[in-house]
């Protein structure tokens, strides 16, 4: 009973306080809205918190809270979980309460407690009617007894409570001994050791009054911390149940009534009391229920204000999470500059741009902030902001620091000012991280660069338009080729209308028929090699161009033009042309001249048919003459034949018969007769002389000849030995030069000099000069052969009758002769292909030069 | 001419004239014994060959050496100088070509045929009797038959 009245009164105190708790803290959290709310159970801490054969959470902490609940509308869900579980999940925010859950420091770091309802306190147990130990130092010198390793022991050494200390196996075995007279006390929780007593059935031991302070556990209905709306109602609730007797029969139900009621004589004190104590009870619940009333609306008040401050720290609280959020998402922090003060705050994205820590780094020293930039940036920074103070215009800058942890950043800094009268009293900015965007930047410049780099450095004209004509990029080919000096002479402009208007002609190019804008309206690359483009200075000149769509995302938004200048070509391809059509101008005329020499050969070789036919015939004619020449040649042969034979026959026998009438009749014969008969006989010779003569040059001029290199010197010194008497050879001189040899017949050229040399002696013979040179002269391509006397000559007058047959310039009786001989000469060299020729006078001696052509070289 | 067998020269000529100044020039060098004249090609290949109206002769009975015109009634003097050098038995008589004229192709068909000498009939009777001598001298007096 005390005991309830001492909860009552922790009770009154507890919610009053919390009351004005109320009223003077501004909770974080969120006001209860929910009247249903979610807590957790174990299922095996009995008799506190355990399940029933159907699953559901019973025990008398789950009672307690029920009706606690109950008690202040609020309706309870159980769910049920071992107590690890529902632990974390209350202290994450899964559950709104625990039903029963021991106070401990670490326990109130994470969970709010309302007041205890259960108490588990250490009690000392002695033999009844023992005396002597009204306090704990009473128990100094007491043998005092407690269960091994059992929190007694640890509390009982730790608080040093005596020094006379016993351990026993179990509180049983401590509890009988100490029925039985050993030991002075037994230690241990009250509760348990009153249930333990009742089991046992040992009466003679009973637990003493006072307590032991330090050996006690509080256990609690538990939220999450800071949920002060729930506490506070748990409070009340649990109060009004207390205040009820719900408690009392929670705990009858429970743990029966085994708390020792029996009021002895030393109770009629405290029973005196419990008269004072149902009126202050009445009076104490009556002032609270005004005081509740008051609270209530004072605290509905509080709550509508706390409610919306709830609402815009919550939206602050929200915002600075997102701030941080978005700070670190998007690297950016925020600063303020107080100009009065000279502070300086930041938000977290600073620290973080800076890898600093918010409680290691202090950024009051702005000059020190900027250590972190390069030197040049950092002097720019200090420049603009003491800029800013002074002329209260805004900056903006890129600069490259190093954070603390050593890493390049790129940052770009603003600073506004906030002016009131005219100067600045705040600057407030922000830090972007920009590394990432600036080398993205970078990249996309660098390739932009090099876009246009690949671009401006193609010979051909390129630029892009968009679905309405308009130049939307052209690079330096084209703004060259099209007499423009910068982009935004065209940038856009309708290209069509800018160089495109017009034909080549000059009539209107209708944009609708315009290839180059094909492309997007068809949706495919064209190609045109016939039009104009025209020049800023009106002129035009002849293009080529491709013109293709260009896609974003499949769509087409455009299209690119290629083109270039092909003037030079298309004139070198007229010239071309030209020049082929002139070509085959000619060719034509040519063919034609061709054909007219052709119809002309063919009559020429029409004509030379004919010849050929002419020449055939003569061919006949002559083939014909040559069988008639042959035929008179066989004649000859024949004639020269039968007068060898049948001329010389009769003139044999005039001279042989004359000779035989000579040797037979010389004696019957005058001289007369002898004279006649030898004159006969004379002709006769000279008759076969003549003939013989004959027949030797028809025989020369048939003879077939084989031709040799002939030793002319030899062949001539031969022929003069030969011929020449051993008389004439001691008279004459005879001189020979080393000749040369000649390609002939050696018994022709023989003959030949035989005949020559034979004259030479011959018509020398009355001179005084006896004298023979043959010599030679060369030409090219004959040899001169001559030969020289001193001899009878000749008159020139008759110089070519010399080499006829039987042709003579001297008589007989002067020089023998048949007048053949120099023919037979003539005949030997014309047949050697040479020709002959005397010269001479009269009694001056003869020369005769031929020539005997050389062989042809093979 | 008594004996046929015993013709040591064999004249084939059919000018008499100019056999009869063959006769004379052998004559003159003490060679016109046991010298037969005959006129024509046949009668001198009968004669070689014993035929015909020498058939009588004995045919081991063969002149010495055969004086042969070239220009013969009946049978040439080259048909006869042929048949004569083409016969084993006859091929060893000498012939020696009496000829008035130096024509090419009789003297290098006579040589090809296998004459053993060549004379012009000199018209000169004095030249023709030493031409004679000479021939004789040597084929009838130094080249006797080989058996």
């Amino acid at each position: 009973m005390k005991y309830r009245i001492i909860l009552i009164l922790m009770f009154l105190f507890v919610i009053t306080f919390d009351s004005f708790a109320h009223q003077a803290e501004i909770d974080k959290k969120n006001t209860l809205t929910s009247d249903t709310i979610t807590i957790g159970s174990e299922p095996d801490y009995p008799p506190y918190c355990m399940v029933d054969e159907n699953g559901n959470a019973v025990g008398f902490s789950v009672d307690l809270f029920k009706a606690a609940a109950a008690a202040v509308d609020l309706k309870v869900n159980i769910k049920i979980g071992v107590w690890s579980k529902i632990k974390r999940d209350l202290a994450e925010g899964r559950l709104d309460a625990l039903p029963l859950v021991g106070r401990t420091p670490e326990r109130e770091e994470i969970f709010d407690f309302t007041m205890p309802y259960l108490s588990m306190h250490g009690a000392v147990f002695v033999r009844e009617g023992a005396k002597g130990i009204n306090s704990v130092e009473d128990l100094k010198n007491k043998e005092i007894a407690v269960m091994e390793g059992d929190n007694a022991e640890e509390f009982v050494r730790r608080e040093n409570i005596s020094n006379k200390i016993f351990t026993t196996k179990t509180f049983e075995e401590a509890f009988r001994n100490l029925a039985s007279g050993q030991y002075d006390a037994v230690i241990t929780h009250r509760v348990m050791g009153l249930h333990l007593l009742d089991k046992m059935g040992l009466d003679s031991v009973e637990p003493l009054d006072f307590q032991l302070q330090n050996f006690r556990q509080d256990f609690c209905f538990a939220v999450q911390e800071g949920d002060s709306a729930l506490l506070s109602r748990l409070n009340e609730g649990l109060s009004i149940i207390i205040a009820n007797d719900t408690y009392e029969k929670i705990r009858l139900k429970w743990f029966g009534p085994t708390v020792k009621a029996s009021i002895t004589a030393e109770d009629v004190a405290r029973i005196a009391i419990y008269v004072f104590i149902p009126l202050f009870l009445i009076m104490s619940v009556i002032w609270i229920i005004v005081l509740r009333r008051e609270v209530k609306r004072r605290t509905r008040s509080l709550e509508e204000e706390i409610s919306r401050h709830k609402n815009t720290l919550d939206q602050l609280r929200k915002q600075k999470l997102l701030l941080n959020e978005m700070e670190k998402i998007s690297k950016v922090g925020g600063w303020e500059y107080d100009v009065q003060t000279g502070n300086i705050n930041w938000t977290e994205g600073m620290y973080n741009i800076y890898a600093l820590k918010r409680d290691e780094y202090d950024p009051s020293d702005y000059k020190k902030n900027t250590d972190f930039y390069y030197p040049g940036y950092k002097n720019q920074i200090i420049q603009a902001f003491t800029d800013t103070l002074k002329t209260g215009k805004p900056y903006e800058l890129l600069a490259k620091l190093k954070s603390a942890d050593n890493v390049e950043k790129w940052v770009r800094l603003r600073g506004l000012p906030e002016i009131e009268n005219g100067k600045p009293v705040r600057v407030y900015g922000n830090l972007l991280d920009v590394t990432e965007m600036k080398l993205i930047n970078d990249e996309i410049k660098e390739r932009g660069e090099r876009i246009n780099l690949l671009l401006n450095s193609t010979a051909e004209g390129i630029y892009g338009i968009d679905l309405e004509g308009r130049c939307t990029f052209c690079n330096a080919s084209a703004l060259e080729l099209l007499g423009f000096d910068n982009e935004n002479q065209v940038i856009g402009k309708n290209m069509h209308a800018l160089v495109h208007h017009s034909m080549a002609d000059g009539s209107v190019h209708p944009e609708s028929e315009c290839k180059i804008c094909q492309a997007f309206n068809a949706g495919k690359g064209t190609h045109a090699d016939d039009e104009v483009m025209w020049k800023s200075d009106g002129t035009s000149f002849r293009a080529e161009y491709f013109s293709y769509p260009i896609r974003q995302n499949g769509e087409i938004i455009g299209c690119v033009v290629t083109f270039w200048d092909i003037t030079q070509r298309k004139e070198a391809e007229e010239e071309l042309k030209n020049l082929k059509d002139s070509l085959e101008k000619q060719v034509k005329e040519r063919t034609a001249e061709l054909r007219d020499k052709v119809e002309k050969l063919n009559k020429s070789q029409r004509a030379m048919l004919y010849m050929v036919e002419d020449l055939n015939s003569i061919t006949a004619e002559l083939q014909e003459e040559r069988r008639k020449l042959e035929l008179s040649n066989k004649e000859l042969e024949a004639f020269a034949y039968s007068v060898s034979h049948d001329l010389r026959a009769p003139l044999r026998a005039i001279n042989g018969f004359s000779g035989f009438l000579m040797e037979d009749y010389a004696d019957k014969l005058d001289e007369e007769g002898k004279r006649l008969l030898s004159v006969i006989r004379q002709n006769a010779d000279k008759m076969d002389a003549l003939i013989a003569d004959i027949l030797n040059l028809s025989r020369i001029s048939r003879a077939e000849m084989s031709l040799e290199e002939v030793n002319m010197y030899t062949l001539a010194k031969s022929k003069y030995d030969e011929i020449a008497t051993e008389e004439e050879k001691q008279s004459f001189e005879f001189n020979i030069s080393k000749l040369p040899p000649a390609v002939g017949d050696e018994n022709l050229l023989g003959q030949l000099w035989q005949n020559l040399i034979g004259n030479a002696l011959k018509y020398s013979s009355k001179s005084e000069n006896k004298r023979i040179e043959i010599g030679y002269r060369e030409n090219n391509d004959e040899v001169i052969y001559y030969i020289k006397d001193e001899g009878a000559g000749f008159n020139p007058k008759y110089k070519d009758k010399l080499f006829g047959v039987f042709q003579r310039l001297h008589k007989d009786n002067e020089f023998e002769g048949t007048g053949v001989g120099l023919a037979v000469v003539q005949r030997i060299v014309h047949r050697h292909g040479g020709e002959i020729r005397a010269e001479g006078e009269v009694n001056k001696g003869a020369a005769f030069y031929f020539s005997i052509p050389r062989a042809k070289k093979s | 001419m008594e004996n046929i067998n015993d013709v040591e020269i064999l004249i084939v000529e059919d000018n008499p004239n100019d056999a009869e100044m063959a006769l004379r020039a052998l004559k003159k060098n003490n060679l016109a014994n046991n010298v037969l004249v005959v006129e024509d090609g046949e009668e001198a290949l009968d004669f070689i060959f014993t035929k015909g109206k020498y058939s009588g002769k004995e045919k081991d009975s063969r002149p010495k050496i055969i004086l042969l015109d070239l220009k013969l009634p009946k049978v040439d003097g080259l048909e006869v100088l042929r048949e004569v050098k083409a016969d084993e038995e006859t091929k060893i008589i000498p012939v020696v070509i009496l000829t008035s004229s130096k024509e090419e192709s009789d003297l290098v068909e006579s040589y090809k045929l296998g004459v053993n000498s060549y004379i012009v009939k000199p018209v000169d009777f004095d030249k023709f009797v030493s031409a004679v001598r000479d021939l004789g001298l040597y084929w009838l007096l130094l080249n006797q038959r080989p058996y």
